[in-house]
């Protein structure tokens, strides 16, 4: 998973040294990078799909009480998590735009700020892992909890892995108003990270 | 030395690989020690699965596989693309990470004809076991291990990504393209395949034997299997991560690369049906990760998914796990036959020197099956105990899902009529393929009536239904490609006398190995079982019997292909005066496939109109048009 | 001129799809049929093919037709056929007769479904459980306390709703002769109806891979007359007390009930073979199981404690070349004592 959302981005650089075969003619309009991170996404969601069928299973179909007796889910903390989720995707906006225009310092300030506030995300998860008082095998519901927890902060440490890489390469001066496209697909999969994350935090800890 | 392991290739994967595992020791070490785990060092289990999934990637990153993006993700500048890792010189650029197709659709074809001949002879392992009631040559963990490798290998490692190597290696030339649209991901998601078959088939090494569940690997079973199964659970990641993107590449590649004039009802219907395919791949492969995933947590830091025995937070739900495989397992019938549809499309049509009856509804039958194929799973599951109420509309569409299958077939049939027919080799596959499909959807309509299914699921009926759609099915359609593209893939023609043979012995042998089990099913013969009644001691004395010819039949073609490989006759550029566009090239193809990228003017079937073109070549000066192709005037009326 | 072909044709698939029908319905596929379920179930199969043979038929007749008409003949190397690209009306007709075909199939499907799945008011109830690797029963008696066995006795033309249900994974109580099975599930518990119409004894099997001793997860059920079910019931109800007989006969019908001798070993035979037979041989007992060790040889010279613990605990010694974790662990609590203590009895005069 990780090779096809980095290579979705990754493509284009090697494009400019093609000497031998003939320019592909383009049949679409669409950008290839960007198709193959929306189908990557197509195939993430489905993944989160199957995960949330094993949560309709146990609390839906089964009935089971959620949470599991005796436990509760830190909603208040869950929620600020939320919001610092939901402003890294409002930098991560702010830096594509800042570097669409050529506004360098802008661009790096956000693109750190981002990678920060993602870092911020996962640290509380992590934490909130260790005080939620219940462990995987407590439950089946427990599982569940931490099953669709866990895949999400998979992603996001997946998702930060990727900002990291843009930081870093902001920081060495790459992109440009006219080459921005190693931005803009990472912010996709980080986009659809935040997004999968309201899903999970209203079906989990809200409803 | 330093210098072989420093550079990618095999030296260096064989480092990474002991990094890996010893990472992965480490990782189990550190990680239980903080947990204050008992023998934080000796776990073997613990330290086997974590290995089984950290080893693959040291040794992918060993390979090379990942070695231009570490480059781009670092920030250094990339190196000039010198298309040193495209095309193949000698035999053994074919064990190196190669970026071009060609390349890449031969490993996947040799690859997967590897594994199926490890699962053929697994399965004649079995076949020998049953030859008479009572325990001969294994024992029971044997041979549920031999049945579960045996269809695990044949369907992740065989049918599925053959399928895959077929449409890489003509794909992109089908549809004017220089390659795919991405290579390097193309490179990557071949190696993972021989990571994931080289992980089912050592499972026999494992302690406690094979992975013995079945391919299904129904929960809670799969959870309190030994150690084995994790070798399943894992390897099935890896296939699965393997056929994702190879299906999002063919899925960018024929939206976004098509030469000029190639719309999509000019598309060859191969590149309609692995369009279909990589659609259903994206959308159902991620829910059998998942539900590997699901076992594997409850397996390894005892999740408690399918953990339903009666007492406190033991609530899992075990048919949730066959939900989640179903939806992914019932498309995956689909994806084993939609490519193959498109090849037997391909062939009658020109062996039949007639257009296609009903191309659009060709296409759009493909694109029915798609859409269908999503609301059918739980046909398997009619005596799983889910809510009855399910079982009726599962049943209705299961049986509407016929009406597109019908019409493909209806379609063929119609396009042989009047035709002129070629009876080589591949057409011969294809015709059998046609009858012995018939079978395998009948008996899939009847299975879809729930009353007559709750009779015979989990019986021999199933074994001969599912063998009729995945031999009878697949299997012909790849023995009917492999032939037709054969000359294509190596420049040489095969033995035609050794195919006919190759192709008699087989439609025989395997109608008489599998016909026999619909009789044993429907006499009460449960599947998977090594030892079973005296009454049915004749029937499967006569399956072992043909199933052994069948094997043999399998030695003709082997011989066939490497002896035509090495010195076969030279195959002319178009040697079955077809019109698509891979057949306009050399034998083999050019390096880059086209010198400049061709413009289609046509459909590709216009086979027997006057002046009919599909494609034209602005510069031919190396790919040279043949009779039947670019020439402005009628291939065949002269 | 084109007409000949077709018609000859037509007549060529009549013939052969009336030979396939006559085969496929003079010859009876299927093993005895003992309850009211089997009626529908053969008679829909009969129906399916009727409709499946015509259509194989169709497709081969053609293939064969083109392949005899449409051949290429030398000379024709270079000829192509004529450029028919479709025809809507054909292709309308063989999408339309298709459905309607099979929308109705599942209307008559669904109809035998409703018929085999009638609830009746005087039903019995019988729990069945599965573990790896036998079947046990329970039947719940009215204001008493239920009556446990491992055979399955049935009253003939009683409906009988089983409830079935699972100890460790999935299985599949499946009685061919009655035509009709359902999954024993972990966690939930699932329903089948039969109704038996025909005296006599018929295999259950197990047809949802379990393990190991799948293969020989086999048990069989008795189809007695109303009367001689009454009598067997009496039978288990009867106190146990110091007469093991009735946990004898509980094993089968033909055994000798033990008659006057009545000690300790001829009840533990019976136990192993209805329990432990399935899963391991004894030469004595006339098992061939193979999933556990051969206990004819395993045996050899074990004191009594040692075998009580080999049935109780199995885990604590383990076989070479064997696994723990196969053998159930619950025969404390699935067996009773005297069946416990004979079984320990036998085993021991057996090993000597």
């Amino acid at each position: 998973m990780e090779a096809a959302s980095a290579s979705s981005s990754l493509h284009h650089a090697g494009e400019a040294a093609h000497h031998g075969p003939p320019e592909a003619h383009r049949s679409s309009r669409v950008d290839p990078q960007m198709l193959g991170m929306l189908l990557f996404i197509i195939s993430e969601i489905m993944v989160f799909g199957a995960f949330f069928t094993a949560y309709f299973f146990i609390r839906v179909v089964d009935g089971n009480p959620w949470p599991a007796e005796g436990t509760e889910l830190p909603k208040a903390i869950a929620g600020v998590n939320t919001a610092i989720l939901l402003s890294s995707s409002v930098t991560l906006h702010w830096a594509l735009e800042a570097i669409k225009r050529g506004n360098r310092p802008a661009f790096k300030a956000g693109m750190a700020t981002t990678f920060l506030l993602g870092a911020c995300f996962l640290f509380i998860q992590i934490n909130e892992y260790v005080h939620v008082g219940f462990a995987p095998y407590d439950s089946a519901q427990a599982s569940v909890f931490y099953g669709l927890t866990g895949l999400h902060g998979a992603h996001v440490a997946l998702g930060l892995l990727l900002l990291l890489i843009v930081t870093v390469r902001a920081f060495r001066g790459h992109f440009s108003p006219q080459a921005h496209r190693g931005v803009e697909v990472p912010g996709i999969y980080w986009h659809f990270v935040d997004v999968m994350w309201v899903i999970v935090f209203s079906t989990v800890y809200l409803l | 030395m330093t210098a072989k392991l420093r550079a990618p290739g095999w030296y260096r994967s064989g480092l990474f690989l002991l990094l890996g595992i010893a990472f992965s020791w480490v990782l189990v070490g550190v990680g239980r020690l903080a947990m204050d785990y008992p023998n934080a060092w000796t776990d073997g289990e613990a330290i086997t699965t974590v290995s089984l999934i950290a080893a693959p990637l040291f040794f992918l990153v060993g390979l090379g596989c990942f070695d231009y993006w570490f480059y781009w993700a670092s920030g250094r500048p990339t190196r000039a693309e010198d298309h040193s890792s495209h095309g193949a010189e000698s035999w053994k650029d074919y064990f190196r990470v190669n970026t071009d197709h060609k390349v890449i659709g031969i490993q996947y074809i040799c690859t997967s004809f590897f594994f199926m001949f490890v699962g053929g002879l697994i399965a004649m392992l079995m076949r020998a076991e049953l030859a008479q009631p009572g325990m001969q040559f294994v024992d029971t963990a044997t041979f549920n291990g031999l049945f579960s490798v045996h269809a695990a290998l044949l369907i992740f490692l065989f049918v599925i990504p053959i399928f895959a190597g077929i449409a890489n290696y003509v794909l992109p030339l089908m549809i004017g393209a220089p390659d795919m649209a991405f290579p390097r991901l193309n490179a990557l998601s071949f190696w993972l395949l021989p990571v994931a078959g080289v992980m089912l088939s050592a499972s026999f090494f494992a302690p406690g034997g094979a992975f013995a569940s079945g391919w299904t690997a129904y929960a809670p079973l799969s959870t309190e299997m030994p150690l084995g199964q994790v070798f399943f659970t894992v390897g099935v990641q890896f296939a699965g991560a393997a056929s994702i993107a190879t299906a999002l590449n063919f899925l960018v590649t024929i939206i976004t690369m098509r030469a000029p004039g190639m719309s999509f009802f000019r598309m060859p219907l191969l590149v309609w049906a692995n369009f279909a395919t990589s659609l259903l791949v994206v959308i159902a492969t991620p829910f059998i990760a998942a539900s590997q995933f699901f076992v594997l947590l409850d397996r390894a830091l005892g999740f408690n998914f399918f953990d339903a025995f009666v007492g406190a937070g033991k609530d899992g739900s075990v048919l949730m796990y066959q939900h989640v495989f179903w939806f992914y397992s019932h498309p995956a019938v689909y994806i084993m036959m939609l490519p193959g549809f498109g090849i037997i499309s391909e062939i009658i049509s020109v062996k039949a020197r007639k257009p296609i009856f009903g191309y659009r509804m060709m296409a759009f039958s493909l694109l029915a099956i798609v859409v269908l194929g999503f609301t059918v799973w739980a046909h398997h599951m009619f005596v799983s105990g889910m809510h009855a109420w399910i079982r009726v509309p599962m049943m209705i569409t299961t049986a509407i899902i016929a009406v597109p299958t019908g019409i493909k077939i209806f379609s063929w049939l119609a396009t042989m009529w009047r035709g002129v027919l070629r009876l080589d080799t591949p057409m011969l596959f294809a015709l059998g393929f046609l009858t012995t499909f018939t079978l395998g959807g009948i008996s899939g309509v009847m299975l879809a009536m729930i009353p007559f299914d709750i009779y015979v699921s989990d019986t021999y009926f199933i074994v001969a239904h599912i063998h009729y759609v995945l031999f009878g099915g697949s299997m012909l359609t790849i023995f009917a490609g492999i032939y037709y593209w054969f000359p294509k893939m190596t420049g040489r023609m095969y033995d035609e006398r050794l195919g006919k043979i190759h192709f008699w012995a087989t439609f025989v042998f395997f109608n008489v190995t599998f016909a026999p089990m619909h009789l044993l099913g429907l006499d009460g013969m449960p599947r998977r079982v090594a030892d079973y009644a005296e009454q049915y001691a004749t029937l499967n004395l006569l399956v072992t019997i043909a199933s052994f010819m069948l094997g043999l039949s399998m030695l003709v073609f082997l011989y066939n292909m490497v002896a035509s490989w090495r010195g076969g006759p030279r195959a002319a550029a178009n040697p079955w005066r077809a019109l698509t566009l891979e057949w306009q090239v050399s034998s083999p193809p050019p390096i880059f496939n086209f010198d400049a990228v061709p413009t289609v003017v046509g459909g590709p079937y216009e086979y027997g109109v006057p002046g009919a073109v599909h494609g034209i070549f602005q510069s031919p000066a190396e790919a040279k048009p043949t009779t039947a192709g670019s020439v402005a005037t009628s291939p065949t009326r002269e | 001129m084109r007409r000949h072909p077709v018609a000859q044709m037509v007549i060529v698939g009549a013939i052969a799809s009336a030979i396939g029908i006559v085969i496929a319905l003079v010859i009876d596929w299927f093993p005895a049929d003992a309850a009211e379920q089997a009626g529908p179930i053969d008679t829909l199969y009969d129906v399916l093919m009727i409709v499946s043979v015509p259509v194989f038929v169709l497709v081969t007749t053609v293939t064969l037709f083109a392949v005899w008409r449409f051949r290429m003949r030398p000379g024709q190397e270079n000829e192509d056929g004529p450029p028919i690209h479709g025809n809507t009306r054909l292709e309308v007709i063989w999408t339309a007769v298709p459905a309607i075909l099979l929308v109705s199939l599942c209307s008559y499907a669904y109809a035998v479904l409703v018929d085999i799945e009638e609830k009746h008011d005087d039903q019995l109830v019988v729990h069945v459980t599965g573990q790896q690797f036998a079947w046990r029963y329970r039947y719940p008696q009215p204001g008493g306390r239920a009556i446990e066995t491992t055979a399955l006795v049935l009253p003939k033309d009683r409906p009988v709703l089983f409830k079935v249900h699972a100890e460790d994974v999935i299985h599949d109580f499946w009685v061919p002769a009655f035509r009709v099975k359902i999954d024993a599930v972990p966690g939930i518990t699932t329903e089948v109806r039969a109704t038996p119409t025909k005296l006599g004894r018929y295999p259950v099997v197990c047809a949802e891979l379990c393990g190991l001793g799948h293969a020989v997860m086999r048990s069989s059920v008795r189809v007695v007359t109303p009367a001689a079910y009454d009598r067997w019931l009496q039978e288990q109800t009867a106190p146990a007390g110091g007469e093991a007989t009735g946990g004898a006969t509980a094993g089968g019908e033909g055994e000798a009930g033990g008659g006057g001798g009545a000690d300790l070993a001829a009840l533990g035979r019976e136990t192993f073979v209805s329990n432990c037979g399935s899963c391991h041989t004894l030469a004595d007992a006339g098992t061939s199981g193979a999933a556990g060790p051969d206990l004819t040889t395993a045996l050899r010279g074990q004191d009594e404690a040692t075998l009580r613990e080999d049935i109780v605990a199995p885990d604590a010694r383990i076989t070479e070349g064997y696994q723990a974790g196969v053998m159930p662990d619950n025969f404390a609590e699935t067996l009773s004592a005297e069946q416990i203590d004979g079984l320990v009895a036998y085993l021991a005069s057996v090993s000597r």
